[in-house]
Order: structure tokens, then C-alpha cells, then sequence
């Protein structure tokens, strides 16, 4: 891969405008990606998901070149319909269109040459990989007390025109005082075999609202990563929800770090795989002040040879007295090939907290199937309202109704 | 309509019923006393098509071999099994799941489906017959509903879907006078000349609210003794272990 990986990134740098210094600071990521390599079972936290050899069996050989300076042509097609949404859309990996038509627009500032922060705290080697080969990093930011009027979708779409390539997605966002971003963040590929690396810094300053949707449904046979790593200040909130089910590989990682004073955030998930679909999430959440609340329910349904992994972390720091932490997670396994591990760890150095975890796994309930067919249902029909039922109540976290009406439509639950 | 010749049912090398026999025709009410373990639940779970028991002999629903039906099937063609224990279903609506039912029952007869409205007006109608809570067709299938609410809600299942053959298994059982009357009036409005009703049950007195045509006695797996509703009487007073 090393040489490989070498000739690509001189490829990169040929067809790009990075500036010298750039260029060195690209090359002193590329080094430190090298000599790391792809994550692998060796470390605590890939443990359940050994991505460099899930790469080596699923794509093979890598290639990390891509030329950013063709545009491509955007499919409306894929729009989502009946919400008016302002747009950010990836097409293989490129920015290829950026509207805030519904925003006023000195409410919002968007800035194309954002400088890559050197450092994630937990982050892995593929931030360094992401740092050497990411094109452009946008940074957008919401100025105080702005509340967007709509929400904002971004487009995760490749066309066929790449295979086996490693895509670098990278956004930063801050959300100043008091103001509010909605983000739907929408998979759809139709190029496969692809390893796609996202990164998103999220910045809440004082009272500002988060709310991020994660919907990956189309089933592709891409290896996906992403991380969201969320600074929150006082009386900030972020809620993050992730529909798990369309790649061939995902995992999410969440990192939230509650600085400031009534910050909370909450993470709801559902997973729902099938025919060797392997995906994970894995969140830690640090409770570094006092008064903070977390909240994480994640719910997995499971059909065959399929598997989830559920790894929560909730790190409560010795000032972060009067600490609310919670964490459920629960798996409904459909066929005994299908595999779930759960992971939860609570780390606490204050003393007045209340924290808890919680896991459960089975399968679907016989007596309640053999009830529903007593009516007349057939064991598909049974099979889906109870599936249905089980993950309602994940839906029904989303405080944001619109949104909620929404992904309850595309995930075919109803009330 | 219903011809029940020499079942014998096990579980896991456990007889439970030996050469059980019945016979039920239309319009027919027919009342099964047993005491606790006697098979009166098996019996309602195998007519209903419930996995897991070694069956042998011979049902005979409408001329047609029972274990040849799917347990949907059989709720097609006009079975109905009120439960014992009527199971929450979490995060599943109960009209919603009615609805399903009803037109999936009615989709297999042939007949039109209900849309939206036609359902809500039905469904109302029938809840108020039973004072049913119309509150509670928007919550969560059983969840958080009293013992006699679940109840009355099989009952609210059964006039919805107008079976045939009814069986009701201990529905008295965990009911309130109030709610006993309720119930047993919904079985008495359904009850006509073709609509047939077993009841399983315990204790005599739903038997004064729903006068069936024959009472059955079944002890270790087996009817001992057959008669009018002056048999659950005589039961009453001398007790299953005194009866013989």
C-alpha cells in the first residue's frame, strides 16, 4: 500500500492548489497515516471491527487519487421531496454544490480554506488520512441567534465513474450563541466498493441547538466511517440519530465533549441488517463540568449472518459532579447467524452521579407472533408490525417532528 | 362446524389431551369446566394453530382438516381465540393492528377492504357497545392496560372480526362484575344460528350471563361428562375433586 498511497498523494498534489505549506503539513499526515495503517482488531476500540482487513477482503487494493478538478453533474432525482431543505451535495467525494437559498444569507458564513485542526482527542489514523488527502474543508457558521429556517441536507452520492477508491469528506461547522442547525446527512451511492472516510467538527457555543440525522438506507456495497466529534458549551444540546442499514460496512463514531454548564446530548440509533452487513457505533461521551445530561438508546435488529456492535463510553470527569448518564442498548436477533456485541463502560472519578447502562438481546417473541396471526395476520405481516413496534420508540426521540414524519416515511414505520 | 375426534396432544412426553372428543354446530354454545391443568388451554391453543405440541386424531373445521391451516388461515376462515392472557405489544397501535386484522381477514374472505374512515366509524361504534375506553384505541396494543381492559379488548377484537367460531379462553377470569356483564353481552349480541361459541372457564358464573347449550367437564384430558347448564351447577356445589 506504501508506495502505492505515495505516488497517489504526489498525484493529488499535482492536480491541486495547495499552497507549500500545505503541502508539508499534508505530507507530515500522509507520514503519520503510513506509519499506523488501517485500524485493525490490535486496538481496543476496532476490537469487534478489524477495518483493515475488512478493506483487504472487500476492496482490495486502494487507490487514493481522485481528480477534484472535473465537476460533476448533479442528479436532482435524488432530492428529498415535500421538505424544503437547503443543500450541500458530495458527488464522489467532491463539493459540487453548496445553497442556502431558504437562509439569510449574512446570517451564515461559509469559508472554503478552513485550516485542518491538528488533532481529534480519540480520534484514529484515519483523521490523518483524511487530513493528507481531503481536498477542501468547509467551514460554515451559523452567526448568534440564528436559527435556520429550514433544515440542511448534505448529499453523500458517487456515480459509477469510481470504484475502490478511498473518498476524504471533511466539514467543520460553529454554531455560535443561540443559534440552531437541523443536518440531514443522506447515503446514496451507486459507485461500490468504495471506502469512504467522513470527518465533521462540530462547534456549540453558549445555548446553540444541534440536531444531526444520520440516514444511510440504500443498500451499497461501500465501506463507510464516519466521525462527529461535537464541543459543547453551556446549555447546549445536541441530538444525534443514525439509521444504520444500507452499507455493505459503517461506523459511526460520536465523540461529545459537554464543557460547558446544562449541556446535554443525546444519541438514539437503530441498526437493521441483513446478508453480511457489518456496522457499528461507537460513542463517548465526557462529562467534564457539572450538571451535564446524556442520553443513547440503540436498538438493532438483526437478520442474517449480519452483525452489530454497540460501544458506548460515558467518561465523567472528577468535576463533573450531578452527572445524568444513561445508555440502553437492545438487539433483536432474527436468525442464529446474526451476531450483536454491546460494549458499554462508564468511567466516573465524581462521586455524586447517576449514571447507567443497559443491554439486552433475543429474539422475536413466538407468543406474540402466534397472537397477531390468531388475527389474521400472516407471519411476515406479524414479523414487520412487531419489528415495526420495537423500533418506534428509537423514531420517537427525534424532537424535531418534521424530521421525525420523515425518516418514519423512509424507514416504512408508521404510528 | 366443528368436529373434534380422539385428539390426544403432548408436550415434551407430557400427555395432556387423551381421545378428546366434541362436537359443536352452529348457533351452538358450548361451555368446557376443568380445573387448573385439566387441558383447557391446550385445547384452545390447538384449535387456534399454536406450535409445539405432538398432535394426533382429527379436527374437522367446516369439513376441512384444521392442521392442514396455518393459524392465520384459520382466523380467515372465522376462528377466533380470545386469550387468557392477551400479550402487550410494544410501540404497535391498537387500532392500527386492528385494522390490519380486519382487513387482512376480510382481504382473504373476498370482501373489500376498509379504508381509514369506515374502520374509525366501526370501531367506535363497537367500543362504545362494550365501553371500551375509545381512548385507548390509540395507544400501544395492551401496554399498560388493566387485566380487565385486555380482556374486554379481546372481546372488542371478536365482535370487530365476527367469527365464527369463537373460543373464549378463562376471559372471566381477572374480570369485575361490571366488566363481566359487558363481556358477556358482546358474546350475546354476537351469538345467532350460525355463530358458535366455546367457552372455557373455571367457575359457573358466566354461565349466568351466557347460557350455553352444553357444559362439558374435563378432567386430565379428557370430557367425563357431558350435560345441560344444570351440570355447571352441580359442579359449583361439589367441587371438580367431589365430581365423579
Amino acid at each position: 500500500m506504501t508506495e502505492k498511497i505515495k505516488t497517489d498523494f504526489e498525484k493529488t498534489v499535482k492536480t491541486s492548489a495547495f499552497s507549500e505549506k500545505d503541502v508539508a503539513l499534508k505530507e507530515k499526515y500522509l507520514n503519520r497515516f503510513i506509519e499506523n495503517g488501517f485500524p485493525s482488531r490490535k486496538l481496543e476500540n476496532w476490537k469487534f471491527s478489524d477495518l483493515n482487513q475488512i478493506i483487504k477482503k472487500n476492496i482490495g487494493e486502494l487507490s487514493f487519487y481522485n481528480n477534484d478538478s472535473l465537476p460533476n453533474k448533479v442528479d436532482t432525482s435524488i432530492f428529498v421531496e415535500g421538505l424544503e431543505h437547503n443543500k450541500i451535495i458530495f458527488i464522489n467525494g467532491r463539493v459540487e454544490k453548496i445553497d442556502f437559498t431558504y437562509e439569510d444569507q449574512d446570517k451564515i458564513k461559509i469559508n472554503d480554506d478552513f485550516k485542518f485542526m491538528d488533532e481529534f482527542k480519540n480520534s484514529n489514523s484515519l483523521l490523518s488520512l483524511n487530513n493528507a488527502f481531503a481536498n477542501k474543508c468547509y467551514k460554515i457558521t451559523l452567526k448568534k441567534g440564528y436559527s435556520m429556517k429550514k433544515p440542511l441536507v448534505i448529499y453523500h452520492t458517487t456515480n459509477e465513474k469510481i470504484k475502490s477508491r478511498n473518498l476524504n469528506l471533511r466539514l467543520e461547522f460553529e454554531l455560535e450563541q443561540n443559534s440552531s442547525l437541523r443536518l440531514i446527512d443522506l447515503f446514496k451511492d451507486e459507485a461500490e466498493n468504495n471506502f469512504v472516510n467522513i470527518f465533521y467538527n462540530f462547534d456549540l457555543k453558549e445555548d446553540a441547538i444541534l440536531k444531526n440525522y444520520k440516514i444511510d438506507k440504500v443498500i451499497n456495497q461501500n465501506i463507510r466511517y464516519s466521525y462527529n466529534n461535537i464541543e459543547q458549551g453551556k446549555n447546549s444540546v445536541s441530538e444525534t440519530f443514525i439509521l444504520s442499514s444500507g452499507s455493505n460496512f459503517s461506523k459511526n463514531e460520536i465523540n461529545c465533549n459537554l464543557k460547558g454548564e446544562y449541556s446535554s446530548a443525546f444519541i438514539n440509533g437503530i441498526f437493521s441488517l441483513n446478508n453480511e452487513q457489518h456496522h457499528e457505533v461507537r460513542t463517548i461521551i465526557n462529562h467534564l463540568i457539572e450538571n451535564t445530561k446524556s442520553f443513547q438508546l440503540i436498538k438493532s435488529v438483526l437478520g442474517k449472518n449480519s452483525k452489530s456492535v454497540y460501544q458506548g463510553k460515558i467518561f465523567v470527569d472528577s468535576k463533573a459532579q450531578k452527572t445524568d448518564g444513561y445508555q440502553l442498548s437492545k438487539a433483536i436477533l432474527l436468525d442464529e447467524t446474526s451476531e450483536f456485541n454491546a460494549k458499554p463502560e462508564l468511567e466516573i472519578y465524581a462521586d455524586d452521579v447517576k449514571c447507567s447502562h443497559g443491554s439486552a438481546s433475543g429474539s422475536l417473541d413466538e407468543n406474540s407472533i402466534f397472537y397477531l396471526m390468531s388475527r389474521g395476520l400472516n407471519y411476515q405481516q406479524s414479523k414487520e408490525l412487531l419489528i415495526n413496534g420495537y423500533l418506534l420508540d428509537v423514531v420517537e426521540k427525534i424532537t424535531d417532528s418534521e424530521i421525525k414524519n420523515l425518516i418514519k416515511s423512509m424507514v416504512g414505520i408508521s404510528e | 362446524m366443528l368436529k373434534i375426534n380422539n385428539l390426544n396432544a403432548n408436550i415434551e412426553d407430557k400427555s395432556i389431551l387423551k381421545d378428546f372428543s366434541l362436537n359443536i354446530n352452529p348457533g351452538e354454545v358450548h361451555a368446557i369446566m376443568g380445573p387448573n391443568g385439566s387441558g383447557k388451554s391446550t385445547l384452545s391453543n390447538i384449535l387456534s394453530g399454536k406450535k409445539g405440541y405432538e398432535i394426533s386424531g382429527e379436527v374437522l373445521f367446516e369439513n376441512k382438516n384444521l392442521f392442514e391451516l396455518e393459524t392465520e388461515e384459520r382466523a380467515h376462515k372465522g376462528i377466533f381465540l380470545a386469550f387468557q392472557y392477551p400479550l402487550e405489544i410494544p410501540g404497535v397501535n391498537t387500532n392500527i393492528f386492528l385494522k390490519t386484522s380486519l382487513n387482512a381477514i376480510r382481504k382473504a374472505k373476498g370482501e373489500k377492504e376498509l379504508d381509514a374512515i369506515e374502520f374509525l366509524k366501526l370501531v367506535k361504534e363497537k367500543a362504545k357497545e362494550l365501553k371500551f375506553d375509545e381512548e385507548k384505541l390509540n395507544r400501544q396494543l395492551n401496554v399498560g392496560f388493566s387485566g380487565g381492559e385486555k380482556k374486554k379488548n379481546e372481546i372488542l377484537q371478536m365482535s370487530m372480526l365476527s367469527p365464527k367460531l369463537s373460543i373464549l379462553d378463562e376471559t372471566d377470569s381477572g374480570l369485575d362484575i361490571d366488566a363481566l356483564k359487558v363481556v358477556s353481552d358482546g358474546v350475546n349480541t354476537l351469538r345467532n344460528k350460525d355463530n358458535s361459541f366455546l367457552i372455557i372457564t373455571h367457575y359457573q358464573r358466566l354461565l349466568d350471563y351466557i347460557k350455553p347449550d352444553f357444559v362439558h367437564v374435563l378432567m386430565n384430558g379428557k370430557i367425563i361428562k357431558s350435560g345441560g347448564p344444570e351440570l355447571a351447577l352441580e359442579l359449583e356445589k361439589k367441587g371438580y375433586e367431589n365430581f365423579n
